[in-house]
């Protein structure tokens, strides 16, 4: 029969009264990640060469590099951040950051229906890369990203 | 008596995963369960002829979020097989690190489910901020807290340096101490007893006839554990299987309860005999493709999980199968689901470790 009065737990819950919470108070402190931490992908459009190595290798198919319209574009949702595009590049177009990015959300998907976190480059007026419209621009395609 | 269906899941009040059992009850008993399974399907398994060999790994490493490294690491171990790889020495004993450490963070993880489904909320807070850590020294090392990345066929992708292991084995022992008290915890405290003693017990007997694996075979008194066939260096490692022999739900948590000072004490071993120094190779250049097919059988922090893998000289695979822990496990879950009390269903389903993406990929 156990004892009724071995409390264990008791002494931890008084220590915890006067300890220091475990956790951070997020927005306000961030803990810096660690070096070599992998992150996001993030993409060089002046230093590509769009021979569509790492879209062949992507294991999901995240990464998609048409030659003859010089035009790159990754899903950032769908990208696994396992760095196999990064290793196969020559270029060192493509590198793993770990820079904070805004949430995404359906709002953020693009006006012809792609989807939130579709970043695309074109190589033809080197325009700089269309991060998803602000949420104000939001198109009738909000609540039905995926259809395209 | 007249019986009444509950259906449980697949929104659950224990379990974010979405298993469904069709209770049927007669009062307060359970007579008979019905499981369903298919929620998660997400035709993992078939994109194998999709995604080449080389590159499967990192979809493999998806199938759970908890075992992901042990999915990687046998899918590797697998194709390597099949092409007759040599993977160098350091790269072989660092699987065996990390694999050791992310059975530290899964049962931890499991404890802490535990205890939220016993009602000592407070406890799983606990058993979830060593978790934290050790998912600190994942991020560190890896790259991934949840997700490594690390394994790729012939070795692996990172090394870490004798003095990062060094300080891990210190990290893991400070941590091994401050979780006696939790331990102590789990053994000790009255009401978790009350709770979970002589509920849902599975006899020895019963656990060879419905083949348990894991720790929850080795809860009732069975000394099987895949890590003594002694592949892939365990024979090199002192080790002895914990076994408790009651087989109710409180021996299956002292089980994981003493599994996780086991696996720090596995991951000191480990550090201490692997080949030191800086100028190792840490992989073996694959070339040619893989043709044939084999088995690999390796112990999931769940338990025993096997992989087959079938290749006809292609990039790509022609069949790759994971039998996972818990889909052994089931059976022995609608065993002890049977005859129990309704209010005892979430923690025998739980003290199973179910993970339902592990089961239909």
């Amino acid at each position: 029969m156990p004892n009724p009065f071995d409390l264990p737990m008791v002494g931890r819950t008084l220590r915890n009264l006067v300890s220091r919470p475990a956790t951070r108070r997020y927005p306000v402190e961030v803990r810096a990640p660690f070096p070599g931490s992998r992150g996001t992908l993030e993409f060089d459009l002046d230093t590509c060469v769009l021979c569509g190595i790492c879209a062949r290798r992507c294991p999901a198919a995240a990464i998609t590099c048409v030659r003859e319209d010089k035009y790159f574009a990754i899903e950032q949702l769908t990208c696994l951040a396992c760095g196999v595009c990064v290793e196969v590049c020559n270029k060192n177009s493509l590198r793993l950051s770990t820079d904070r990015r805004a949430v995404q959300t359906r709002a953020d998907a693009g006006p012809d229906g792609q989807r939130p976190g579709h970043e695309e480059w074109h190589k033809q007026d080197a325009v700089a890369p269309v991060t998803a419209p602000a949420p104000n621009d939001a198109t009738p395609t909000v609540g039905s990203p995926a259809q395209a | 008596m007249k019986r009444t269906i509950v259906p449980m899941g697949p929104q659950h009040p224990v379990l974010p995963e979405p298993l469904v059992l069709d209770l049927i009850l007669q009062d307060e008993k359970v007579i008979d369960a019905v499981p369903t399974i298919g929620y998660v399907h997400r035709g993992l398994e078939a994109m194998v002829e999709r995604v080449e060999y080389t590159e499967m790994g990192f979809v493999v490493e998806r199938i759970c979020g908890i075992c992901s490294f042990m999915h990687g690491m046998g899918y590797c171990l697998g194709v390597e097989d099949i092409m007759g790889v040599e993977v160098p020495e350091r790269a072989r004993w660092l699987r065996l690190i990390w694999a050791e450490i992310a059975r530290v963070q899964s049962h931890l993880l499991w404890l802490g489910l535990g205890a939220d489904a016993f009602g000592f909320e407070n406890l799983f807070m606990h058993c979830w901020r060593m978790r934290e850590e050790i998912l600190d020294i994942f991020e560190q090392t890896t790259g991934g807290r949840i997700i490594h990345s690390v394994n790729r066929i012939g070795g692996v992708r990172r090394d870490m340096s004798d003095s990062e292991l060094v300080a891990i084995v210190a990290k893991l022992e400070r941590l091994g101490q401050a979780f006696e008290e939790t331990a102590r915890i789990f053994r000790t405290d009255p009401s978790i007893r009350h709770r979970l003693s002589g509920v849902g017990v599975l006899s020895r007997e019963d656990a060879h006839a419905v083949g348990a694996v894991g720790p929850m075979a080795r809860a009732s008194g069975i000394r099987m554990d895949t890590r003594l066939s002694g592949t892939y260096l365990y024979d090199q490692l002192d080790f002895e299987p914990v076994i408790e022999t009651d087989g109710d739900c409180l021996s299956r948590v002292l089980v994981r309860v003493r599994e996780v000072t086991q696996a720090i004490g596995l991951v000191r071993q480990l550090v201490d005999k692997m080949p030191k120094g800086e100028d190792h190779p840490l992989d073996t250049k694959v070339r040619g493709l893989p043709n044939g097919e084999t088995f690999i059988r390796l112990e999931q922090p769940r338990g025993e999980v096997i992989y087959y893998f079938k290749a006809n000289g292609t990039k790509y695979l022609e069949r790759f199968r994971a039998r996972t822990p818990t889909f052994a496990n089931i059976p022995a879950m609608i065993k002890l689901v049977k005859g129990c009390d309704l209010a005892d269903v979430p923690n025998i389903i739980l003290t199973i470790d179910p993970c339902i993406s592990c089961t239909e990929r």
